[in-house]
């Protein structure tokens, strides 16, 4: 089996406050990993580490792939996902072009936006995000991030704030992705997600106040 | 009463009349307005976004030196620009001062704390999300702040409606480094400081007129503005 | 408020009015003039030998003769002193004022660059006046209707010469003194007052980059006068104080200390009220 990370005693502090304490795991190719836990035990941190926006207090990350541009290929979707102020269109397709990939931006944005439960992404094309309920909007942010085609995608509770058809658009995009070998790690604590991606559990604990 | 009356009515014949002196004063204001703005604009929007993106030692202190400077008189920098730009002062062979470019010089000045305060003040504001989701799509450092300055473009308007408005309706720059002369650097306030000191209240009045439907113009724009910001 | 008893109301009432420098009994007249006469320090030498004399309180604005005759035709004022003849004789023909009294005279010159551009020192003021624009040498006028301002218009419509639309002709709007400096900075002529003048070249020491060009011509003689604001039309006008204050104007004894009062050793105000000689 082909690791794709490998982490040890990995720690996170903001402003000296312990955020992820000393967590170690390893990840294989084409893996789908749910992380469980308690809320405040970490699992965004550890996203955010794995994802590579953030840099580790302490411990170390190992990432098998482009190591000098990880972030090309292991791609976060955020909590509560951020869209520009732009049209969906633009969203959908601002990673590709942040990669100077110009071509084909209409297909990629058509397939990318029916593989998320979009049956006509043309007419969403030109609408803002405030335009978009909270489930339209996670979906267009999870296929603005399947565009991207990464290796490892990194979704921090998908499904949590979205409605019943969204979450199961969301789980039915992402297992397939999955099928064709897509590495997936999310935090979640949606039982129908993680059946859906058949994804092995990893429960993180309490972390421990002010070490 | 009267004379107050006889003033509308007078402002009115004389704004459908548009002479000469109206039509200047209105020229020279907007001219050297669209100076000041430019120059403060290339001066200040970068040092802004700087202030307002990066973290580095000192940021706190420049950011405070610069919304000090926000409630700098302007009366003071009258005297300052003026003592650079004076006949014997270190600018003087340029012959700036009484100029168009005299004024703006003194304008663009006045408007340089607010671009570079309100910019910083923007970027800040955004939502700390937006930099982590460029950063999540693979966008490198240069991506990122591009788009963070692409993302405030709605509020970096807004700063420059507020900064054009602030300079339109100054008096005291545009009197001591323009100096008020007629179909040069009489500006539409100058002019009606000029025309209240004459006595002439229907030409302040008319001045006012369009003073006031310019200011009208500046916030139907930031109101559009703030639409556009919150809604797109 | 509540919380202050009447008693105490009505004493913190009479304690304000005692500290009031306005309180009952004082009797105050309201001047508008010209900057002229308080950028020279004459008013502010005269002030308290008035209020000796008459025992009234002289408050002033100094602003343009426009503006000064504007207040006193809006009733914002009770007496006039002001410089502009023509002026004041069609304002007291309207009914705006009455009872005007010639006081005294300082008398305006023409200054300009040290080099003098357009060689005209020595000249009559007309012909200076048409070589300043012959020559293109540039003039800067004060350009807001006040009593010099008047007087400017009047010397070029006396020498046949209308510079209004001329490049070179620079109206200011401004006050005397912004005026002078605005001719420093554009090395061009202006007129101003006598008084103004030696001001300006004290603060501009030896640096001055201008000089007196013309001065001594009769028509460069500049007449100023008392009058009251006419009490038929403003109701408001103290016109007893009024006729104690002209009256003290012409009085041989002001004419006299008028006379005394020299700035940096030059006497300015020429007293001529008729009969005081």
């Amino acid at each position: 089996m082909s690791l794709v990370y490998e982490a040890r005693n990995l720690e996170q502090r903001y402003d000296g406050r312990t955020a992820l304490a000393r967590v170690s795991l390893e990840i294989e190719r084409g893996e789908a990993v749910a992380l469980t836990g308690p809320n405040g035990c970490g699992k965004s941190t550890l996203l955010r580490l794995l994802a590579f926006i953030e840099r580790p207090f302490a411990g170390e990350l190992i990432y098998h792939g482009d190591r000098t541009n990880p972030r090309r290929e292991a791609t976060l979707l955020l909590q509560d996902p951020y869209l520009l102020r732009a049209s969906v269109f633009f969203n959908v397709t601002l990673g590709l072009r942040l990669r100077h990939c110009g071509k084909d931006l209409e297909r990629i944005y058509d397939s990318c936006m029916r593989a998320v439960g979009f049956d006509d992404p043309g007419s969403f094309a030109a609408r803002g995000p405030n335009a978009l309920s909270g489930g339209e909007r996670q979906r267009v942010a999870l296929a603005a991030r399947l565009a991207l085609n990464p290796r490892v995608l990194l979704m921090d509770e998908p499904t949590s704030n979205v409605d019943a058809a969204s979450a199961r658009a969301i789980a039915d995009a992402v297992s397939r992705y999955r099928r064709e070998g897509l590495t997936v790690v999310c935090s979640t604590h949606d039982p129908a997600l993680i059946n859906a991606l058949q994804a092995r559990e990893i429960r993180l604990g309490r972390r421990w106040d002010e070490i | 009463m009267e004379y107050l009356i006889n003033g509308w009515f007078g402002a009115l014949a004389l704004l459908a009349d548009m002479d000469d002196a109206t039509l200047s004063a209105i020229y020279a204001t907007l001219l050297s307005t669209v100076y000041a703005m430019t120059a403060a604009f290339s001066l200040g929007l970068l040092p802004g976004f700087i202030l307002g993106y990066y973290n580095f030692p000192g940021k706190r202190a420049l950011r405070l030196v610069s919304d000090t400077l926000l409630a700098f008189p302007t009366v003071l920098i009258g005297l300052i620009v003026y003592a650079f730009i004076t006949a014997r002062g270190p600018l003087g062979d340029y012959e700036l001062l009484f100029t168009l470019p005299g004024m703006a010089i003194g304008q663009a000045v006045l408007a340089l704390p607010i671009v570079v305060s309100w910019t910083a003040q923007a970027v800040e504001n955004l939502d700390p999300r937006c930099r982590e989701t460029l950063l999540t799509l693979g966008a490198n450092a240069r991506q990122t702040a591009l788009l963070t300055l692409w993302e405030c473009r709605f509020a970096v308007g807004m700063v420059c409606v507020t900064a054009f408005g602030r300079v339109i309706t100054e008096v005291g720059v545009a009197m001591m480094l323009g100096g008020n002369i007629r179909y040069s650097t009489r500006t539409m306030t100058t002019a009606i400081a000029l025309e209240t000191s004459k006595g002439d209240f229907s030409q302040g009045i008319a001045l006012g007129l369009v003073l006031l439907l310019m200011a009208f113009m500046v916030n139907l724009a930031l109101a559009f503005l703030r639409r556009r910001g919150a809604r797109a | 408020m509540k919380v202050l008893s009447r008693p105490a109301l009505l004493g913190l009432a009479a304690a304000t009015l005692a500290l009031s420098p306005l309180s009952a009994g004082a009797e105050t007249l309201m001047m508008a003039t010209t900057t002229s006469t308080q950028d020279s320090g004459l008013l502010e030498y005269l002030e308290p030998i008035f209020r000796k004399d008459t025992g009234m309180e002289l408050k002033w604005v100094a602003v343009g003769t426009g503006q000064a005759l504007k207040l006193g035709e809006n009733c914002n004022a009770d007496v006039l002193l002001v410089h502009a003849p023509a002026a004041e004789k069609a304002y007291v023909a309207a009914g705006h004022g009455i009872d005007r009294r010639e006081v005294m005279y300082n008398d305006f010159v023409v200054v300009g660059p040290k080099n003098d551009p357009a060689k005209i020192a020595g000249k009559s003021t007309a012909e200076a006046l048409k070589g300043i624009m012959t020559a293109k040498a540039g003039f800067v006028s004060r350009g807001d209707q006040s009593g010099t301002h008047k007087a400017e218009q009047k010397l070029w419509k006396d020498a046949g010469v209308n510079p209004e639309k001329d490049p070179k002709y620079f109206s200011a709007g401004q006050g005397m003194i912004a005026t002078l400096n605005m001719a420093a900075e554009k090395k061009a002529y202006a007129l101003t007052d006598r008084g103004t003048w030696i001001t300006f070249a004290g603060q501009q020491g030896d640096k001055n980059p201008l000089t007196i060009i013309v001065e001594g011509d009769k028509a460069l003689f500049n007449q100023y006068s008392v009058m009251t604001v006419n009490p038929a039309r403003c109701p408001k006008v103290k016109k007893d104080l009024a006729k104690k204050f002209e009256d003290w104007w012409v009085s041989p004894a002001t004419q006299k200390v008028i006379a005394d009062y020299k700035l940096q050793g030059k006497q300015l105000f020429f007293p001529n009220a008729a009969g005081s000689k």
